[in-house]
């Protein structure tokens, strides 16, 4: 695209040519064609599903905030509970994560030991192990425990789902540092732990930072698994959303849809900006 | 500070400290954190293991296989069918449109227009599933967008039936895993160094020939990642069959879900779960193989 500029010169080879980018740019828009669809459908002003919309207005919007400053009294639980059940199992998430992704990293990437391929394989387990038999295996466990967690078994579940996200975004980073910085903290003096409190981590903190953003997405996305482990008093936004609506879909959902939207992208934009293009490791 | 290191000049030695551990040692106690809570994920498995042969109402002390003998009856053996062909389809059309995209990603020169395609990535991926079912109930329904554009363009007279069938689970299925094809086809090419492209062009190959005899085969190891991560996420797809198949689409997932939900059926939906797990780990495991053998190949050949 760039070189269309210069007079009708050839494409060098390795460019992509004007009609593998529009290609690759429709399939794209299909694949935020869902996304999109339900952004436009939130400015609806009919009261049914058809699309495109036959007038637009703010009435879903309005009646959002008004489920949200005023809940019905049959909804079993409001969505500010919701909403902050939501915000504090991702925040913890977040944290737990991280705390434990970092050594994990350092192990991953500065360690040559015994089990270390059988780490690597553990570690991406959750990203493969299918969700519906984690659900139901954490739903197992938790059951037959003496005593009731409600709140922190979803934390729990959570972390589990983010850890190999965190995983990979700090060993990428750690990977980019080189041994050498560590070697010589080691050699003016440092112990091994204050190398790496006071010289790698703080190095790292874009892919740490990476992660922790990752975690929270992760969490603050998830519903399969949670929809085995919630409890009628302890619900997240996702879970809340899928009981309103269970029976029929009505569109304020899709305004509050529109709001989580918004905050992933932010989300997300953060993140790329945050460790370069093409630097998110999954 | 300065003092403090040469009262503990041992420590100034790299590699020896008084009480160092084996490195072994070392890294597992890092490890031991993360392997707690995997080792909740590890336990729970084989707890479910347990479960699947246990006896609806003892679950912890009987022991039958009728939970598997169960799995064999038509009725979950056409879910089962049904599941690996979906998942099967949908990983060929999401590798299939996943290949234009990742190599126009991997040879994007404008750091904007990168982040705008990752952005678009991405977002199917991590956003809530719920969600993005929902657009597609709007997009799939009767008086919806694609019936319409159908209808528009007079291929068809009235609206077809898209949703609670397997077309429209199908359409979800490829959409939301897209993005796991994507990632790892868009890093292995983007691994194929350009002077190979230089170099096929340089002794006459087209552009075409260029893609399909030189970046083709050498990104094929993350084009069989990219395959292999579609089809488990989707033959363990919960969201998608439950609100696009309403319950005439019955993945394994959702019956695992049913098992439970209404029926109390543990055993059954141990079995299930099994079932799914095994499939899982079939699959990685043979992805692994040949992806180990092909990176082996490539490595020898340079």
């Amino acid at each position: 695209m760039s070189v269309s500029s210069n007079k009708r010169q050839a494409l060098l080879p390795g460019e992509t040519g004007r009609v593998a980018g529009l290609l690759s740019a429709f399939i794209l828009l299909l694949a935020v064609l869902p996304i999109l669809t339900m952004i436009v459908m939130s400015f609806s002003g009919a009261a049914n599903l058809d699309f495109p919309p036959s007038s637009y207005s703010l009435q879903w919007y309005r009646a959002a905030w008004h489920t949200f400053v005023s809940p019905d009294a049959s909804d079993v639980l409001s969505l500010g509970q919701a909403m902050g059940t939501s915000l504090l199992v991702a925040c913890l998430t977040m944290i737990f994560a991280t705390l434990i992704a970092v050594p994990a990293a350092y192990a991953l990437t500065r360690c040559e030991f015994r089990g270390k391929a059988v780490a690597l394989q553990l570690m991406s387990l959750p990203l493969v192990f299918p969700m519906v038999v984690l659900g139901l295996a954490l739903l197992l466990v938790f059951d037959s425990l003496p005593f009731q967690m409600t709140t922190s078994r979803l934390v729990i579940a959570h972390v589990i789902l983010a850890l190999p996200f965190v995983v990979k975004n700090c060993t990428a980073a750690m990977l980019g540092i080189g041994s050498e910085v560590e070697e010589a903290a080691r050699m003016l003096g440092a112990t091994p732990r204050r190398a790496i409190v006071d010289v790698v981590v703080p190095l790292m903190k874009s892919g740490i930072l990476a992660g922790m953003l990752l975690a929270f997405i992760v969490s603050f996305n998830e519903f399969t698994v949670t929809y085995f482990l919630y409890t009628i008093d302890v619900m997240t936004v996702p879970i809340w959303m899928y009981s309103r609506t269970v029976s029929s879909l009505d569109p304020t959902v899709f305004s509050f849809a529109v709001l989580i939207v918004l905050i992933d992208f932010v989300l997300i934009w953060a993140l790329e900006k945050l460790v370069g293009e093409g630097g998110v490791s999954f | 500070m300065e003092h403090q290191a040469l009262t503990h000049p041992q420590s100034v030695a790299p590699m020896r400290s008084r009480r160092s551990l084996s490195p072994t040692a070392r890294a597992w106690f890092f490890l031991s954190p993360s392997m707690l809570f995997l080792g909740v994920l590890i336990a729970a498995s084989l707890l479910v293991l347990r479960m699947s042969v246990g006896t609806k109402g003892a679950e912890w002390s009987g022991f039958s296989l009728a939970s598997y003998g169960q799995l064999l009856e038509p009725y979950y053996l056409k879910s089962l069918l049904l599941t690996l062909r979906l998942a099967l389809i949908s990983a060929v059309i999401a590798v299939l449109l996943a290949i234009p995209v990742a190599y126009t990603m991997s040879r994007l020169a404008s750091p904007l227009l990168r982040r705008v395609f990752l952005a678009a990535v991405l977002l199917p991926l991590l956003v809530n599933l719920l969600l993005q079912s929902y657009g597609w109930l709007v997009i799939l329904g009767p008086a919806g967008m694609l019936n319409q554009a159908l209808i528009g363009l007079g291929l068809i007279k009235r609206p077809i039936m898209l949703l609670y069938n397997q077309n429209g689970v199908l359409m979800g299925l490829v959409q939301t895993a897209f993005p796991l094809a994507v990632l790892p086809i868009a890093s292995a090419m983007r691994g194929v160094a350009r002077s190979y492209e230089e170099a096929a062009a340089t002794l006459g190959a087209s552009r075409f020939q260029v893609f399909r005899q030189v970046v083709l085969p050498m990104s094929l190891p993350g084009i069989i990642t990219g395959a292999t991560l579609v089809f488990a996420y989707n033959a363990s797809s919960f969201v998608v069959p439950l609100l696009l198949g309403g319950r005439r689409v019955p993945m394994l997932a959702v019956m695992v879900h049913d098992q439970i939900a209404p029926l109390m059926n543990w055993p059954a939906a141990s079995a299930a779960g099994v079932v799914l797990i095994v499939t899982t780990l079939l699959i990685m495991t043979l992805s692994e193989y040949f992806t180990g053998r092909r990176r082996r190949m490539l490595e020898a050949s340079q």
